[in-house]
Protein backbone atom coordinates (compact mmCIF):
# COMPACT_ATOMS: atom_id res chain seq x y z
CA UNK A 1 0.00 0.00 0.00
CA UNK A 2 3.08 2.25 0.14
CA UNK A 3 2.44 4.04 -3.20
CA UNK A 4 -1.11 4.87 -2.12
CA UNK A 5 0.05 6.32 1.17
CA UNK A 6 2.51 8.41 -0.88
CA UNK A 7 -0.33 9.66 -3.10
CA UNK A 8 -2.32 10.66 -0.02
CA UNK A 9 0.69 12.46 1.47
CA UNK A 10 1.60 14.36 -1.72
CA UNK A 11 -2.06 15.37 -2.11
CA UNK A 12 -1.99 16.79 1.41
CA UNK A 13 1.32 18.57 0.81
CA UNK A 14 0.05 19.99 -2.51
CA UNK A 15 -3.12 21.22 -0.80
CA UNK A 16 -1.19 22.98 1.97
CA UNK A 17 1.29 24.47 -0.56
CA UNK A 18 -1.53 25.74 -2.79
CA UNK A 19 -3.42 27.35 0.08
CA UNK A 20 -0.48 28.75 2.09
CA UNK A 21 2.01 29.69 -0.62
CA UNK A 22 -0.04 30.24 -3.75
CA UNK A 23 -3.07 31.72 -2.02
CA UNK A 24 -5.56 29.46 -3.78
CA UNK A 25 -9.04 29.26 -2.24
CA UNK A 26 -9.99 25.92 -0.62
CA UNK A 27 -13.57 26.50 -1.78
CA UNK A 28 -12.36 26.39 -5.42
CA UNK A 29 -11.10 22.84 -4.95
CA UNK A 30 -14.62 21.40 -4.87
CA UNK A 31 -15.41 23.19 -8.14
CA UNK A 32 -12.18 21.89 -9.69
CA UNK A 33 -13.02 18.33 -8.65
CA UNK A 34 -16.47 18.78 -10.15
CA UNK A 35 -14.86 19.84 -13.46
CA UNK A 36 -12.55 16.83 -13.27
CA UNK A 37 -15.59 14.57 -12.80
CA UNK A 38 -17.21 16.23 -15.82
CA UNK A 39 -14.15 15.57 -17.98
CA UNK A 40 -14.14 11.97 -16.78
CA UNK A 41 -17.85 11.62 -17.50
CA UNK A 42 -17.33 13.02 -21.01
CA UNK A 43 -14.49 10.52 -21.44
CA UNK A 44 -16.81 7.68 -20.44
CA UNK A 45 -19.39 8.82 -23.01
CA UNK A 46 -16.67 8.89 -25.67
CA UNK A 47 -15.53 5.44 -24.52
CA UNK A 48 -19.02 3.95 -24.86
CA UNK A 49 -19.53 5.54 -28.29
CA UNK A 50 -16.06 4.42 -29.38
CA UNK A 51 -16.59 0.82 -28.28
CA UNK A 52 -20.00 0.63 -29.96
CA UNK A 53 -18.59 2.10 -33.17
CA UNK A 54 -15.60 -0.25 -33.12
CA UNK A 55 -17.77 -3.30 -32.42
CA UNK A 56 -20.10 -2.33 -35.27
CA UNK A 57 -17.08 -1.95 -37.52
CA UNK A 58 -15.72 -5.38 -36.55
CA UNK A 59 -19.07 -7.11 -37.03
CA UNK A 60 -19.69 -5.19 -40.26
CA UNK A 61 -16.30 -6.16 -41.66
CA UNK A 62 -16.99 -9.80 -40.77
CA UNK A 63 -20.22 -9.73 -42.73
CA UNK A 64 -18.96 -7.71 -45.67
CA UNK A 65 -15.63 -9.42 -46.23
CA UNK A 66 -16.40 -12.95 -44.96
CA UNK A 67 -13.12 -12.76 -43.07
CA UNK A 68 -12.73 -13.05 -39.33
CA UNK A 69 -12.12 -9.88 -37.30
CA UNK A 70 -11.94 -10.45 -33.56
CA UNK A 71 -13.98 -8.53 -31.01
CA UNK A 72 -11.06 -9.17 -28.66
CA UNK A 73 -9.25 -6.40 -30.56
CA UNK A 74 -11.44 -4.07 -28.46
CA UNK A 75 -9.88 -5.49 -25.30
CA UNK A 76 -7.20 -2.82 -25.20
CA UNK A 77 -6.62 -0.06 -22.66
CA UNK A 78 -5.16 2.41 -25.16
CA UNK A 79 -8.53 3.27 -26.71
CA UNK A 80 -9.83 3.87 -23.18
CA UNK A 81 -7.00 6.33 -22.50
CA UNK A 82 -7.68 8.02 -25.85
CA UNK A 83 -11.37 8.28 -24.97
CA UNK A 84 -10.46 9.98 -21.71
CA UNK A 85 -8.26 12.44 -23.64
CA UNK A 86 -11.20 13.10 -25.96
CA UNK A 87 -13.35 13.87 -22.92
CA UNK A 88 -10.69 16.11 -21.42
CA UNK A 89 -10.23 18.04 -24.69
CA UNK A 90 -14.02 18.36 -24.99
CA UNK A 91 -14.23 19.87 -21.49
CA UNK A 92 -11.38 22.32 -22.15
CA UNK A 93 -12.94 23.35 -25.43
CA UNK A 94 -16.28 23.98 -23.75
CA UNK A 95 -14.59 25.96 -20.96
CA UNK A 96 -12.72 28.08 -23.51
CA UNK A 97 -16.06 29.47 -24.68
CA UNK A 98 -16.59 31.05 -21.23
CA UNK A 99 -12.98 32.11 -20.66
CA UNK A 100 -10.72 31.98 -23.75
CA UNK A 101 -7.63 29.83 -23.25
CA UNK A 102 -4.32 31.69 -22.95
CA UNK B 1 -23.28 15.98 -25.13
CA UNK B 2 -25.82 15.48 -22.25
CA UNK B 3 -26.22 18.18 -19.60
CA UNK B 4 -23.22 18.84 -17.37
CA UNK B 5 -25.00 17.46 -14.27
CA UNK B 6 -25.49 14.08 -15.91
CA UNK B 7 -21.94 14.07 -17.27
CA UNK B 8 -20.58 14.98 -13.84
CA UNK B 9 -22.68 12.23 -12.18
CA UNK B 10 -21.34 9.77 -14.74
CA UNK B 11 -17.78 10.86 -13.92
CA UNK B 12 -18.39 10.49 -10.19
CA UNK B 13 -19.92 7.04 -10.73
CA UNK B 14 -16.85 6.04 -12.74
CA UNK B 15 -14.57 7.29 -9.98
CA UNK B 16 -16.60 5.36 -7.42
CA UNK B 17 -16.34 2.20 -9.54
CA UNK B 18 -12.59 2.71 -9.85
CA UNK B 19 -12.09 3.06 -6.10
CA UNK B 20 -14.46 0.20 -5.28
CA UNK B 21 -12.70 -1.96 -7.87
CA UNK B 22 -9.20 -1.12 -6.65
CA UNK B 23 -9.68 -1.07 -2.90
CA UNK B 24 -12.60 -3.37 -2.05
CA UNK B 25 -13.46 -7.04 -2.78
CA UNK B 26 -16.04 -5.95 -5.41
CA UNK B 27 -14.11 -7.58 -8.32
CA UNK B 28 -13.97 -10.89 -6.44
CA UNK B 29 -17.73 -10.73 -5.80
CA UNK B 30 -18.39 -10.02 -9.49
CA UNK B 31 -16.02 -12.84 -10.47
CA UNK B 32 -17.83 -15.26 -8.18
CA UNK B 33 -21.14 -14.22 -9.76
CA UNK B 34 -19.86 -14.86 -13.27
CA UNK B 35 -17.81 -18.01 -12.78
CA UNK B 36 -18.95 -21.59 -12.17
CA UNK B 37 -17.71 -23.58 -9.16
CA UNK B 38 -15.31 -26.45 -9.76
CA UNK B 39 -17.15 -29.74 -10.25
CA UNK B 40 -14.97 -32.58 -11.44
CA UNK B 41 -15.95 -36.23 -11.77
CA UNK B 42 -14.95 -38.96 -14.19
CA UNK B 43 -16.04 -38.19 -17.73
CA UNK B 44 -15.62 -39.35 -21.33
CA UNK B 45 -13.30 -36.50 -22.31
CA UNK B 46 -11.41 -33.49 -21.03
CA UNK B 47 -11.95 -30.58 -23.42
CA UNK B 48 -9.44 -27.74 -23.19
CA UNK B 49 -10.75 -24.68 -25.02
CA UNK B 50 -8.51 -22.42 -27.10
CA UNK B 51 -6.81 -19.63 -25.22
CA UNK B 52 -5.06 -16.98 -27.25
CA UNK B 53 -3.17 -19.18 -29.68
CA UNK B 54 0.53 -19.43 -30.28
CA UNK B 55 3.16 -16.69 -30.15
CA UNK B 56 5.42 -15.94 -33.12
CA UNK B 57 8.13 -17.90 -31.31
CA UNK B 58 5.92 -20.99 -31.42
CA UNK B 59 5.25 -20.95 -27.68
CA UNK B 60 1.76 -21.10 -26.26
CA UNK B 61 0.38 -17.90 -24.73
CA UNK B 62 0.16 -17.80 -20.93
CA UNK B 63 -3.59 -18.36 -21.02
CA UNK B 64 -3.28 -21.29 -23.41
CA UNK B 65 -0.46 -22.83 -21.38
CA UNK B 66 -2.39 -22.52 -18.12
CA UNK B 67 -5.43 -24.26 -19.58
CA UNK B 68 -3.35 -26.96 -21.27
CA UNK B 69 -1.47 -27.81 -18.07
CA UNK B 70 -4.77 -28.11 -16.21
CA UNK B 71 -6.08 -30.47 -18.89
CA UNK B 72 -2.94 -32.59 -18.78
CA UNK B 73 -3.10 -32.78 -14.98
CA UNK B 74 -6.74 -33.93 -15.14
CA UNK B 75 -5.82 -36.58 -17.71
CA UNK B 76 -2.95 -37.83 -15.60
CA UNK B 77 -5.30 -37.99 -12.61
CA UNK B 78 -7.36 -40.46 -14.67
CA UNK B 79 -10.43 -38.24 -14.96
CA UNK B 80 -11.08 -39.18 -18.61
CA UNK B 81 -9.54 -41.37 -21.33
CA UNK B 82 -9.51 -38.62 -23.99
CA UNK B 83 -7.79 -35.22 -23.91
CA UNK B 84 -9.20 -32.80 -26.47
CA UNK B 85 -6.87 -29.87 -27.17
CA UNK B 86 -8.69 -27.25 -29.12
CA UNK B 87 -7.01 -24.33 -30.83
CA UNK B 88 -8.02 -21.22 -32.64
CA UNK B 89 -7.79 -21.19 -36.40
CA UNK B 90 -4.68 -19.49 -37.69
CA UNK B 91 -1.35 -19.97 -39.39
CA UNK B 92 0.20 -21.63 -36.36
CA UNK B 93 -1.83 -24.40 -34.79
CA UNK B 94 -2.46 -23.96 -31.10
CA UNK B 95 -3.98 -27.44 -30.91
CA UNK B 96 -0.85 -29.02 -32.40
CA UNK B 97 1.47 -27.07 -30.06
CA UNK B 98 -0.64 -28.19 -27.12
CA UNK B 99 -0.51 -31.80 -28.31
CA UNK B 100 3.31 -31.66 -28.41
CA UNK B 101 3.35 -30.41 -24.82
CA UNK B 102 0.88 -33.07 -23.70
CA UNK B 103 3.00 -35.75 -25.37
CA UNK B 104 6.10 -34.52 -23.55
CA UNK B 105 4.13 -34.70 -20.31
CA UNK B 106 3.38 -38.37 -20.86
CA UNK B 107 -0.06 -38.31 -22.48
CA UNK B 108 -0.11 -41.01 -25.22
CA UNK B 109 -0.84 -39.85 -28.79
CA UNK B 110 -3.85 -42.17 -28.95
CA UNK B 111 -5.46 -40.27 -26.06
CA UNK B 112 -5.03 -36.83 -27.66
CA UNK B 113 -7.41 -35.17 -30.07
CA UNK B 114 -5.94 -31.87 -31.32
CA UNK B 115 -8.14 -29.60 -33.41
CA UNK B 116 -8.35 -26.16 -34.94
CA UNK B 117 -11.87 -25.28 -34.04
CA UNK B 118 -12.82 -21.81 -35.24
CA UNK B 119 -12.31 -18.25 -34.12
CA UNK B 120 -14.91 -17.81 -31.41
CA UNK B 121 -16.22 -19.92 -28.53
CA UNK B 122 -19.45 -20.41 -30.46
CA UNK B 123 -17.61 -21.68 -33.54
CA UNK B 124 -15.31 -23.78 -31.38
CA UNK B 125 -18.13 -25.67 -29.67
CA UNK B 126 -19.98 -26.08 -32.99
CA UNK B 127 -16.84 -27.59 -34.56
CA UNK B 128 -16.09 -29.84 -31.59
CA UNK B 129 -19.62 -31.25 -31.30
CA UNK B 130 -19.52 -33.75 -34.21
CA UNK B 131 -15.92 -34.73 -33.44
CA UNK B 132 -16.83 -35.58 -29.86
CA UNK B 133 -20.10 -37.26 -30.80
CA UNK B 134 -18.19 -39.48 -33.27
CA UNK B 135 -16.06 -40.68 -30.34
CA UNK B 136 -19.08 -41.38 -28.18
CA UNK B 137 -18.45 -38.52 -25.79
CA UNK B 138 -21.51 -37.58 -23.75
CA UNK B 139 -20.00 -36.28 -20.56
CA UNK B 140 -17.04 -33.93 -20.62
CA UNK B 141 -14.86 -31.91 -18.30
CA UNK B 142 -14.52 -28.40 -19.70
CA UNK B 143 -11.29 -26.52 -19.06
CA UNK B 144 -11.22 -22.76 -19.59
CA UNK B 145 -10.72 -19.57 -17.61
CA UNK B 146 -13.07 -18.96 -14.70
CA UNK B 147 -14.59 -15.87 -16.28
CA UNK B 148 -15.17 -17.70 -19.59
CA UNK B 149 -16.68 -20.85 -18.05
CA UNK B 150 -20.35 -19.82 -17.79
CA UNK B 151 -20.57 -18.88 -21.48
CA UNK B 152 -18.60 -21.90 -22.68
CA UNK B 153 -20.59 -24.27 -20.47
CA UNK B 154 -23.88 -22.88 -21.76
CA UNK B 155 -22.80 -23.52 -25.34
CA UNK B 156 -21.57 -27.05 -24.57
CA UNK B 157 -24.80 -27.91 -22.74
CA UNK B 158 -26.86 -26.55 -25.64
CA UNK B 159 -24.78 -28.82 -27.89
CA UNK B 160 -26.12 -31.76 -25.89
CA UNK B 161 -23.26 -32.60 -23.55
CA UNK B 162 -23.27 -33.24 -19.84
CA UNK B 163 -20.68 -30.68 -18.75
CA UNK B 164 -18.46 -30.58 -15.68
CA UNK B 165 -16.49 -27.42 -14.89
CA UNK B 166 -12.75 -27.24 -14.34
CA UNK B 167 -12.16 -23.49 -14.34
CA UNK B 168 -8.65 -22.09 -14.43
CA UNK B 169 -8.05 -18.83 -12.62
CA UNK B 170 -5.41 -16.25 -13.46
CA UNK B 171 -5.60 -14.75 -9.98
CA UNK B 172 -7.10 -16.21 -6.83
CA UNK B 173 -8.81 -13.60 -4.66
CA UNK B 174 -6.54 -10.63 -5.46
CA UNK B 175 -5.45 -8.52 -2.53
CA UNK B 176 -3.75 -5.65 -4.38
CA UNK B 177 -5.37 -2.86 -6.41
CA UNK B 178 -3.90 -3.69 -9.83
CA UNK B 179 -4.85 -7.41 -9.88
CA UNK B 180 -8.27 -6.42 -8.52
CA UNK B 181 -8.77 -3.99 -11.41
CA UNK B 182 -7.61 -6.67 -13.88
CA UNK B 183 -10.19 -9.06 -12.46
CA UNK B 184 -12.87 -6.34 -12.60
CA UNK B 185 -11.99 -5.70 -16.24
CA UNK B 186 -12.16 -9.42 -17.07
CA UNK B 187 -15.52 -9.78 -15.30
CA UNK B 188 -16.99 -6.73 -17.07
CA UNK B 189 -15.65 -7.90 -20.45
CA UNK B 190 -17.17 -11.34 -19.96
CA UNK B 191 -20.44 -9.75 -18.82
CA UNK B 192 -20.56 -7.90 -22.16
CA UNK B 193 -19.71 -11.12 -24.02
CA UNK B 194 -22.58 -12.92 -22.26
CA UNK B 195 -24.97 -10.13 -23.26
CA UNK B 196 -23.70 -10.32 -26.86
CA UNK B 197 -24.13 -14.12 -26.97
CA UNK B 198 -27.70 -13.81 -25.68
CA UNK B 199 -28.54 -11.08 -28.21
CA UNK B 200 -26.96 -13.11 -31.02
CA UNK B 201 -29.04 -16.13 -29.95
CA UNK B 202 -26.04 -18.34 -29.21
CA UNK B 203 -27.20 -18.95 -25.63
Amino acid sequence: MTPYVAVALTSLVAYVFAVKRLGWQPSDLGRALGRMAESLGAGVIFAVVNVLAAASLVLGLRMLTNRFFSLYSLDDLVWLALSMLQGWAWGLWRDSKAAPLR
Amino acid sequence: MPSSTIVRALGLATLALFFLGAFTPLPTLLYEMITVPVHIERADAIVVLAGGGVLASGQLTDTSLRRTVRGIALYRDGMAPLLVLSGGAGRRSEGAARAVLAGKCGVPDTAILATSAGHTTHEEVATLQPLLRARGVRRLILVTDGTHMRRAMGLARDAGFDVLAAPVSEVETPTHPEPRLRLLRAALREGLALVYYHIAGYL
